[in-house]
């Protein structure tokens, strides 16, 4: 195994710099730590709110760069960014299984489940929503094959529609958490509600991030501009979080 | 093939912008080090604050418990993660790996530079802990329930430690794909250093550990502030969840500190003793991917006390106790390096054989510690201190500023030896063990950790003295210590501008930093050299008996 | 690999006998770990010493005596690498089943809880202990005002806390446990002389006076140990 990188002459004489981490990295911070301290630890709506905004703005400012870098500068070494990913999803899996084992732990702990407080939760809505997730896995995988044959507007066609389905299956989570909710059955409520809202709102972000990603890759590609490697990649995170939904629906809903 | 459509933009860039902004791995590495020594220095200062307060009996300098509290949570969690860490697999691992596998970056230099603005964020969210109200007190373990219950701010340790967890994993990623795929043409996997042997072992272990650690702190986070019930046992939670899932991380955590402090050693023990590596696969192979292996099923350890069933006691006892075997095989190697060896001695040097023995005196008084009949006494007293003050806040510091001294030519085209950085060796080097030696001896008589105060012990005696005594003798090396460290810090900046100019290849070392690069490398490392090895090279070939 | 051999029958063999440890004859923990301590620090101190010696000697011997110079160590061959990784590997091993064994009979007298024992419930706050004598009597005690126990009795303490987590700390007997809200745990004491200076301490930070979390255990004779409880009992 050796490097491609010598097959590339490649002789830089400036130092190369960006922007996009930096502005990423502050809005996250800007958006998550410090909205959460000042909403909850020192209860400051007003504060959280902004910082959220400021944070939101800088994040999103950082992503488009990132992007557009992305697009426009060749790596020293071309597409290794669909080994990267499998790596990090392997990190992924990790944090999901600790999250299970905290589960498990409680779970074969307790005398009687689901413990008390819990209503009757629906299980024809955690099928409907596998099938929409899986169907968008499906989506992605044919509009990367248009990708492959060179169809741009075939992909941006199959892209959207798995933007709208995983958009669906966001709103089946929201929807079910309403409801819930409605029923008094919060995280609060008991050991279930914990890892129940914990583990399906953990899968969301995941799509939700997903979600991001895969309009990261569209809002270029309608101006005609796209990479390969990082539609594998947003394709290959996707199928990871449509994997881990078998678990989480296996464990939360028909155990 | 050019790698870059240079855009107008990049002719004019202004410097401060080309190293803010950077995305080069060596400047990278730079602002790690840079930020790691922050922390250090803070989380020193801490340190100096924590002896003064234990100096004598009763309340000295800092107004409640709360505050030192506070104050011992600053340093142990900044000296881990914000020091230790970022510096060895930050710095380090930054600056030369790539030079070493002759990479002319890392695979994803905007990750990289990702990684390294997560790291200091994380650092001002921690610094943020002197300013805002109701400062965590938790220590950095976090152990619940008090840190759910207590009035502190919890979620700025939860946040602090997902950030530089997701900054240690986006790292693993990179270094990861850096090694496998970018090693110069022709280099084998046996020829590469020790140190990016041990650097990629300490990732791997981030990789697969750091999830259970980030998603331990998020349920605490949840427990805390929303009302969840993970760690509650009144509402079907378990109290010991979270302590099974914060060692099973920061076990081998410990070793992602030890293994690239021991590559470091290594490398600089190779060089300086003109000599192979002393049996190179046993200690790649058994030593550190046997400690990699191991570091998984020893977690129990820390909880001897914690009421855990028997039987996983006794098992973690006996996989603990056979660490022993992996690092044996390290130290061997070591030791056989400087074997028939051709010595120079030089500052890196100097450090690098004191780590010697600090392996050996940190390293040994684990053995204790790993027999939980012992623990139940020794746990939670000062000599756990004692032990990890030697194995990891000395041990791997030493290492890494022996590091720094040898690849200080290499980073600024000038030497850092002199009178001065051998008078702050000697004073760090005696200063370290009039500091932690006698909390050795009071925490085998039962000294408490975590105590602002120990009155209840003012009549112990032991040889003759008191508690306080021992604490006093603590704290003037630590006195010992700072003064050696601020005289380091200024001989840095000083040798940095004005320090005796150096060649390319200084230690006439074999390995690619030194053979192929100026100093400090240019963009792109190597210049126009397209960077390729043969069969018989290797990083540690000085003769070819 | 004798040693090896005799260590790992001395581990299966423990191993077998831990199940049923023998009740009858009632042991001395705190002893037996300041034995288990010396063995230890013993055995330790020989693998520093030697190791030490060898690094010195090293680091003198062969010091370069010009600047070219280049070390002179050859290539192991297959065999030697591999023996030199197996052989030290043994010897650790053996060492390690050799304190392992040694570690899991002082892990016995520690857990195996005589029949006999007197049992005292302990409560854990924050930041004191509440002890619960056999007869019902509650004892909250503080450094001025010492619980006491009959000395020649082996005392378990079972404990439990209402709040967050502590730990059951007594140097002077050389045990520790963690007290957690939601379970039990237990230590279990053989105090076979008087003495009143051991320290009961809270050793698992608990918060601001976690410091402060301790008082005096005085083990005294039968007679002074009735008159106390019945002191105390007495007011209320
Ligand atoms: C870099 C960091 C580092 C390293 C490398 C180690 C290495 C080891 N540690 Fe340490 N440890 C810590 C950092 C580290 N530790 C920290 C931070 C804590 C406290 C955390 C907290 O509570 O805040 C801790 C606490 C700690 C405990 C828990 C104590 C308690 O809280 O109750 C234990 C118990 O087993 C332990 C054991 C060991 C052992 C057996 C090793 C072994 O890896 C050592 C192996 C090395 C040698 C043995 C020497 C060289 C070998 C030879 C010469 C071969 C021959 C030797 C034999 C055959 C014995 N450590
Ligand atoms: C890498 C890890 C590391 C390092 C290097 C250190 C370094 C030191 N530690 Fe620390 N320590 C820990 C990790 C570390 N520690 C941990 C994990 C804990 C446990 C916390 C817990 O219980 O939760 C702990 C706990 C701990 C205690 C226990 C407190 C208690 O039980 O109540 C004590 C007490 O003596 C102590 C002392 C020291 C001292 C004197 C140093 C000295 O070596 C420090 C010397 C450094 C300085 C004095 C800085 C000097 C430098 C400058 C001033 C720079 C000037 C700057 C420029 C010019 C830029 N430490
Ligand atoms: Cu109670 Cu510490
Ligand atoms: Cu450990």
């Amino acid at each position: 195994m050796t490097s491609e990188a010598d097959t590339a002459h490649v002789h830089e004489h400036h130092w190369e710099w960006s922007w996009a981490p930096l502005l990423v990295v502050a809005g996250t911070f800007f958006l998550v730590p410090i909205a959460f301290a000042f909403y909850f630890a020192y209860e400051n709506v007003t504060l959280s709110a902004i910082f959220a905004g400021i944070g939101t703005v800088m994040l999103l400012a950082g992503v488009s760069m990132w992007v557009n870098e992305g697009l426009t500068q060749t790596p020293l070494l071309a597409g290794v960014a669909n080994i990267g990913l499998p790596i990090f999803i392997l990190s992924e899996i990790f944090i999901f299984l600790s999250l299970f084992s905290s589960y498990w732990m409680m779970r074969l702990s307790i005398d009687s489940w689901p413990p008390e407080g819990t209503p009757e939760i629906d299980k024809i809505l955690p099928i409907i929503m596998t099938f929409i997730l899986v169907g968008s896995s499906v989506t992605a995988h044919i509009a990367e094959e248009k990708l492959e044959h060179s169809d741009l507007s075939g992909f941006n066609k199959w892209w959207i529609i798995t933007i709208v389905l995983g958009t669906a299956f966001l709103g089946c989570t929201l929807w079910e958490w309403d409801h819930l909710i409605q029923m008094d059955f919060i995280p609060e409520t008991n050991a279930f509600s914990s890892a129940f809202y914990t583990i399906t709102g953990f899968h969301a972000s995941h799509v939700l991030v997903g979600i991001g990603a895969f309009i990261a890759v569209l809002i270029p590609a309608l101006g005609g501009r796209t990479n390969k490697t990082f539609v594998t990649c947003v394709s290959v995170y996707w199928h990871f979080v449509d994997v881990v939904w078998f678990f989480v629906a296996s464990q939360i809903y028909f155990w | 093939m050019s790698t870059q459509t240079t855009t107008a933009g990049h002719a004019a860039t202004p410097a401060w912008k080309e190293w803010i902004l950077t995305t080069d791995h060596k400047r990278i590495g730079v602002l790690y080090l840079i930020g790691s020594m922050a922390a250090f220095a803070v989380a020193g200062l801490m340190a100096l604050i924590i002896r003064a307060e234990q100096m004598e009996l009763g309340m000295q300098f800092v107004e409640s418990g709360t505050e030192y509290n506070g104050y011992l949570y600053f340093h142990g969690a900044a000296m881990i993660l914000a020091f230790l860490i970022p510096g060895l697999t930050g710095f380090a691992a930054n600056y030369f790996l790539p030079l070493m596998i002759g990479a002319r970056d890392v695979a994803f230099p905007r990750i990289n530079a990702f990684s390294v603005w997560l790291f200091y964020f994380a650092i001002i969210l921690a610094l943020l802990s002197f300013v805002i109200p109701d400062a965590p007190d938790i220590m950095w373990t976090g152990y619940p329930p008090y840190s759910i219950t207590t009035s502190a701010n919890t979620s700025f340790y939860v946040f602090t430690v997902h950030m530089l967890g997701f900054s240690s994993i986006l790292g693993a990623v990179n270094f990861l794909v850096t090694v496998i795929y970018m090693r110069a043409p022709g280099m084998g996997w046996n020829q590469l250093n020790i140190f990016v042997w041990t650097t990629i072992a300490a990732f791997v272990l981030q990789l697969i550990f750091i999830p259970v650690l980030a998603a331990a702190v998020t349920l605490l986070l949840f427990d805390k502030y929303l009302g969840t019930h993970f760690y509650d046992p009144s509402a079907g939670g378990d109290v010991l969840l979270y302590q099974n899932l914060f060692w099973f991380y920061s076990h081998p955590a410990v070793y992602v500190i030890f293994l690239p402090a021991v590559g470091i050693l290594f490398d600089i023990i190779a060089t300086m003793s003109k000599n192979r590596v002393f049996n190179y696969k046993a200690a790649v192979y058994a030593g550190i991917w046997g400690i990699v292996g191991i570091s998984g099923i020893v977690w129990v350890h820390h909880l001897y006390i914690s009421g855990m069933p028997d039987w996983i006691r006794l098992g973690h006892m006996v996989t603990t106790l056979l660490i022993s075997i992996p690092v044996g095989i390290l130290t061997l190697s070591l030791w056989g390096t400087l074997y028939k060896g051709a010595i120079s001695y030089n500052t890196a040097m100097m450090y690098a054989a004191s780590c010697l023995y600090l392996i050996l005196l940190g390293g040994l008084t684990g053995i204790p510690l790993a027999i939980p009949s012992m623990t139940l006494h020794l746990s939670e007293t000062s000599y756990v201190h004692a032990h990890f003050h030697f194995i990891m806040a000395l041990f791997s510091a030493f290492a890494l500023f022996g590091g720094i001294y040898y690849w200080f030519p290499k980073m600024t085209g000038r030497f850092a030896d002199g009178p001065m950085a051998t008078l702050s060796f000697w004073l760090n080097f005696i200063g370290v063990n009039v500091t932690f030696w006698p909390l050795f001896i009071i925490g085998k008589e039962g000294m408490p950790r975590r105590y602002w105060d120990y009155e209840m012990f003012k009549d112990a005696q032991v040889l003759g003295y008191s508690f306080e005594d021992f604490h006093k003798v603590a704290t003037l090396g630590a006195l010992l210590i700072a003064l050696g460290m601020i005289l380091q810090f200024i001989n840095f900046i000083w040798a940095a501008k004005n320090g005796k100019p150096a060649p390319a290849n200084p230690w006439n070392s074999k390995s690619l930093e030194w053979t192929h690069t100026a100093s400090p490398p240019g963009p792109g490392n190597f210049g126009d050299i397209d960077v390729e090895v043969d069969e018989n090279w290797s990083p540690y070939e000085y003769n070819n008996k | 690999m004798k040693k090896l051999l005799s260590a790992m029958m001395g581990l299966t063999g423990t191993m077998m006998l831990s199940g049923q440890a023998v009740a009858q004859d009632i042991r001395n923990p705190a002893a037996e770990w300041e034995e288990l301590w010396d063995i230890v620090i013993f055995d330790i101190t020989i693998i520093g010493v030697i190791m030490a010696i060898a690094a010195v000697f090293f680091l003198i011997r062969y010091r370069a005596n010009s600047p070219d110079q280049v070390g002179s160590a050859r290539k192991l061959t297959t065999v030697q690498s591999i023996s030199f990784a197996l052989i030290p590997a043994a010897i650790f091993m053996a060492d390690d089943f050799y304190l392992a064994a040694k570690g899991w009979t002082v892990w016995n007298a520690y857990r195996n809880v005589p029949e006999d024992a007197m049992e005292v419930k302990v409560t854990a706050y924050q930041w004191y202990f509440e002890f619960e004598y056999p007869d019902g009597t509650l004892v909250e005690a503080d450094m001025e005002t010492p619980i006491k126990i009959p000395v020649g009795q082996p005392v378990v303490f079972r404990m439990t806390s209402e709040d967050v987590i502590h730990s059951f700390g007594l140097p002077h007997y050389r045990v520790k446990e963690d007290i957690m809200p939601g379970r039990q745990t237990y230590v279990w004491i053989n105090p076979i002389e008087t003495q009143n200076t051991a320290i009961l301490q809270c050793a698992e930070f608990c918060g601001e006076a976690h410091s402060q979390m301790a008082n005096l255990i005085h083990a005294v004779p039968q007679e002074e140990y009735d008159a106390w409880i019945a002191e105390v009992a007495a007011e209320g």
